[in-house]
């Protein structure tokens, strides 16, 4: 058995706190849009806005879909699906300057 | 009428309370399935997502664009609801190893409550771009990306809640669900956070950011 089987799980207080927290986050993506509408950040908004989307997403593949609690092949799986997701799409994405552009 | 009686003084999870069959990995093979399948949609929605970003920017088509359209504020709340949605069905999952069996229906009910609520939202923002915008499935490829990838979203999370509703309706029928059901409810729970974390990046990456100045 991992260490991360013997992780306690969060308590339902602990899970109502992580949503709060999820939420906060939400609003601050929704306050940088209006942000970047007032003061056309460009890629510095982009940059904020990505880095605030992969917190939430880490936190709930972490916490909600208890990846942190479970065996490290599990983990390695999902990585591993995402991981290549991002790569192939990047490649294809940096290929036809969709991604250069927005930069 | 529940399997999943435990002794009160410790605090057990359904992972360690199953007994399916086991590979040599240790894990449910039914659960190592789901995570291979769930990893495997990265691969489906990324397709759908990198599709749109392709067609966003592209100008020199006729008709308006998605991103001209978009409502932000509407947005951001059915955002907020499908990330509530996550929360309840991991109540429903904690309910369940605690064999709160009242517990467990009620925020099943919840969550399918929610995820029908997101599904509402999205029929009326369709219904809003192609009414008053004019904005329909073949305007221009980046009208048809949008609706592609919003439109296979929201068929997973339509899935997702005639699952919850079907758990919600043979524990309501039984009095509670089973330990092999309550694997299910894992299972489902599995899925319906997947469908919340591809919505965080369709969030962020179609509607905040392709709609910046």
């Amino acid at each position: 058995m991992s260490t991360a089987e013997h992780r306690p799980h969060p308590t339902p207080r602990q899970y109502w706190m992580i949503a709060a927290f999820l939420a906060a986050v939400t609003a601050a993506e929704v306050a940088m849009y209006y942000i970047d509408q007032e003061l056309e950040l460009e890629f510095l908004n982009v940059a904020i806005l990505l880095v605030l989307s992969a917190v939430k997403f880490m936190v709930v593949v972490g916490w909600f879909m208890h990846i942190r609690f479970e065996k490290p092949m599990i983990s390695r799986f999902f990585t591993a699906g995402f991981a290549l997701a991002c790569g192939l799409y990047l490649v294809v994405l940096s290929a036809m300057g969709v991604v250069a552009l927005r930069g | 009428m529940s399997d999943l009686a435990h002794d009160p003084g410790t605090t057990p999870h359904l992972e360690v309370e199953h007994h399916e069959e086991h590979e040599s990995t240790g894990i449910e093979n039914r659960k190592l399935g789901m995570w291979v399948f769930l990893s495997s949609e990265f691969l489906f929605f990324g397709a759908l997502i990198s599709n749109y970003l392709l067609y966003s920017n592209r100008g020199g088509y006729e008709g308006v664009y998605p991103a001209q359209v978009y409502d932000i504020p509407f947005t951001s709340v059915s955002s907020f609801v499908l990330l509530m949605s996550s929360l309840t069905m991991v109540l429903a999952h904690n309910a369940l190893t605690r064999n709160d069996q009242n517990g467990a229906r009620t925020w099943l009910f919840a969550t399918a409550a929610l995820g029908s609520v997101f599904l509402g939202g999205q029929v009326f923002e369709f219904t809003t771009f192609v009414v008053e915008h004019g904005l329909t499935l073949s305007t221009n490829p980046a009208a048809s990306a949008f609706y592609v990838l919003t439109g296979f979203h929201g068929t997973h999370v339509a899935i997702g809640v005639i699952m919850l509703l079907s758990l919600w309706g043979i524990s309501r029928r039984r009095g509670g669900l089973s330990e092999k059901q309550g694997l299910n409810v894992e299972l489902v729970g599995l899925y319906w956070h997947f469908v919340d974390i591809i919505w965080i990046v369709i969030f962020t990456v179609v509607y905040l950011i392709s709609s910046s100045p």
